[in-house]
């Protein structure tokens, strides 16, 4: 901060000085002297040129003659020499306040982005000699023990000596309640204590830790470029020698043909040096995308690389797995239909005869009933249910085959809708039925909505599960295509058809069995967690949580982010245009060229920045 | 191997951009890539770490002496 501090107060104070001497310059009353003028305004030029010239030698040492401050210097002593010292002095002085501005402007976006993606700590309390001191987090080796409170967030992976106490994990898991942790358990760097003393002993050091992992995979995802950082990346390449050529061109070509004298044209040229630096241009563009990975990795969402944007804010086709990632994978009793009995002593008649299965339907029936009472028999039919005698009665609950065998009379109507549907017969009755459900995941829903309002045209859900189940996820959700009882291969063959019929697809998965699914897809999505490293490897974009309305969000922040990019690509390359057009005509001045120069390179980071405030839902 | 260092003091992407071709330029360096918003270079190369760090810091030398190589 000091140091910053510093470097402002003497470009501030050069700027001063050089004003100064600039305006005595002016003065005539202190006119000793003819040649009194021109030597104030040339130390009013080294005074605030110093800086610039001395990076320009060290250009020219290194033969990049092509380097912004050497051209910065060509045209400043140009217009010097030319005799417009104001204008001189002035392109420099504009030049350094510009810079400062962008410095300062980079800086606080680099840190606002930084801040964002930070779910390690920087430093760490270990316990040295029964001593605690405060130590870099990278400098923490395994076995050091680590002392982390209430708020602290913990450094590098470890396992607890002693305290127990509650972590919010939901950066790196997505977990989003506290999970209690006790002596001998292995915590995760990233979590944050909400509870408790923990003495952790590190296994990891910071960088192989997982937070560290998820960290190098956000700050690595700047290296993979997008289509229009490439672009910029070209094109600015190509722009500083293209505009010092046509510099050079416009000066002979005004000169030769007697259009202007040569004073005139080779002021005219300079102004093209002024703008010949492509900073602005490639600026602008990759910090649009840092901004978009920033914003995005502050609620769990990692982009894998620059590239994964476009496709992404141009999907109109998204792909879901079903089971654990529309639903949970466990089942929910939704509905019981029993008009003689109470539903609790009903739920209770039933929850009794499942006592002993471990079926998932039986597991969501019991979970409905808070104490389930043993039978006294009971055996399970493979394919049909169980039968159990109950207080002397003999209880069924089953599928409808078992309805067909053991039901000669029915108390009740069969229910319209049969999908997911378990009768109860008692003594050869129907007494009842129940409805059991694959339970949708928080949040699908709305995520489907949100797609929809995005412009999604193609909402599909493969899955290998039966196909009733799925139907019935699909219905809830409003899917447009759904298809039941399909191998990882037909899921895959399937997405192929999507993509070579033109469409672009954005495949959702928990990456367990759709590794190549994910991979093929234009945008592969995982869900949940970092805990399937295949996963998080084959996919474009990870999403830590198993909240799917963070999908639309990702979508949201995708377009965003392409829109500034493409309007700062548009904005930057068409203010040089504009400078370059009306520097030729002689419209333009050397410090209005810098001032657009500069101007136009904020402007672009602040319109950047914005993708920080992208709507979270 | 590839070894990563902290870059400070870099003026702008383009900066950045020659900074890591000059590095690259060394015989002794197989890539170099410098991530201008994250601040980092990161070098592939046969030698030790420390050796490493020295001919960046050579080359950020050369090329500026706002440059840090940490």
């Amino acid at each position: 901060m000091k140091a910053v501090l510093r470097a402002l107060f003497s470009d501030i104070g050069r700027i001063l000085l050089c004003a100064l001497l600039m305006s005595l310059s002016y003065l005539p009353p202190l006119r000793f002297a003819w040649y009194f003028d021109i030597i104030f305004r040339a130390m009013a030029l080294l005074v605030i040129g110093i800086p610039v010239f001395y990076e320009a030698i060290r250009g020219i040492l290194r033969r990049d003659l092509l380097d912004e401050k050497f051209l910065m210097s060509v045209a400043s002593i140009g217009a010097f020499a030319l005799g417009e010292p104001l204008e001189a002095v002035a392109v420099l002085a504009f030049f350094t306040i510009g810079e400062m501005f962008e410095h300062y402007a980079v800086r606080r976006s680099r840190d606002s982005i930084r801040s964002l993606m930070k779910i390690r700590p920087d430093t760490a309390t270990i316990l040295r000699d029964t001593e605690e001191c405060e130590v870099d987090a990278e400098d923490v080796e395994p076995g050091d023990i680590m002392i982390c409170r209430t708020g602290d967030r913990i450094a590098t992976d470890g396992v607890i000596i002693s305290g127990d106490g509650d972590l919010d994990c939901s950066m790196l898991s997505g977990e989003s309640l506290p999970v209690s942790v006790t002596v001998g358990e292995e915590v995760q760097s990233g979590a944050v204590v909400l509870r408790g003393i923990l003495k952790i002993r590190a296994i990891r050091i910071a960088e192989q830790s997982c937070a560290g992992r998820i960290l190098e995979l956000v700050e690595s995802a700047s290296e993979r470029k997008s289509k229009e950082e490439a672009f910029i990346t070209k094109f600015s390449r190509v722009y500083t020698p293209v505009v010092v050529i046509l510099a050079t061109i416009l000066c002979l070509v005004l000169t030769i043909f007697r259009i202007l004298p040569f004073g005139e044209a080779f002021r005219r040229a300079l102004t093209f040096l002024v703008i010949s630096c492509p900073c602005a241009l490639v600026i602008s563009v990759p910090m649009a995308f840092f901004g978009g990975i920033g914003a995005s990795a502050s609620q769990g969402i990692l982009f894998k690389g620059g590239n994964v944007f476009s496709p992404l804010a141009k999907a109109r086709t998204f792909i879901f797995d079903k089971t654990g990632t529309l639903t949970s994978g466990e089942f929910e009793l939704v509905e019981a239909v029993c008009p003689t009995m109470e539903r609790d002593a009903f739920l209770s008649l039933v929850a009794s005869a499942e006592y002993a299965s471990n079926h998932p339907l039986a597991l969501a029936i019991k979970k409905a009933v808070p104490d389930v009472k043993a039978p006294d028999e009971a055996t399970e039919r493979a394919g049909y249910g169980v039968i159990a005698t109950i207080d002397g009665a003999c209880v069924a609950v089953g599928n409808r085959r078992m309805l067909d065998e053991y039901a000669t009379t029915k108390a009740i109507g069969l229910p319209a809708d049969t999908r997911g549907v378990l009768y109860a017969i008692r003594d050869g009755v129907l007494i009842g039925y129940l409805r059991v459900s694959d339970n949708i995941r928080d949040g699908a829903k709305r995520a489907f909505g949100d797609l929809r309002s995005l412009g999604a045209q193609r909402l599909a859900i493969l899955s290998g599960d039966r196909k009733e189940s799925v139907a019935t996820v699909a219905e809830a959700l409003g899917a447009d295509t759904y298809l039941g009882e399909l191998l990882p291969e037909d899921k895959y063959a399937r997405l192929e058809e999507y993509i070579e019929g033109g469409e672009r697809v954005v495949y959702v998965g928990d990456g367990i069995n759709d590794t190549p699914s994910l991979a093929r897809a234009d945008v592969g999505v995982a869900m949940g967690g970092i805990g399937q490293d295949s996963a998080l490897e084959v996919s474009d974009l990870s999403i830590l949580t198993d909240d799917l309305t963070k999908l639309p969000t990702a979508v949201r922040i995708a377009r965003k982010t392409i829109t500034i990019a493409k309007q700062n690509i548009i904005f930057a390359i068409g203010i040089k245009a504009l400078v370059l057009i009306l520097g030729a005509l002689g419209y333009a001045t050397m410090w209005i060229a810098v001032f657009a120069d500069v101007g136009v390179c904020i402007l672009a980071i602040l319109n950047a920045m914005r993708t920080l405030y992208t709507k979270k839902n | 191997m590839k070894f990563k260092f902290t870059v400070t003091g870099l003026d702008c992407p383009n900066c950045a951009a020659k900074l890591s071709s000059m590095i690259e330029a060394d015989d002794s360096i197989t890539a170099c890539k410098i991530n201008f918003l994250t601040e980092k270079v990161t070098v592939e190369s046969e030698l030790t770490e420390d050796a490493v760090r020295e001919i960046v810091r050579l080359y950020a030398k050369k090329f500026s002496s706002k440059v840090v190589i940490e």
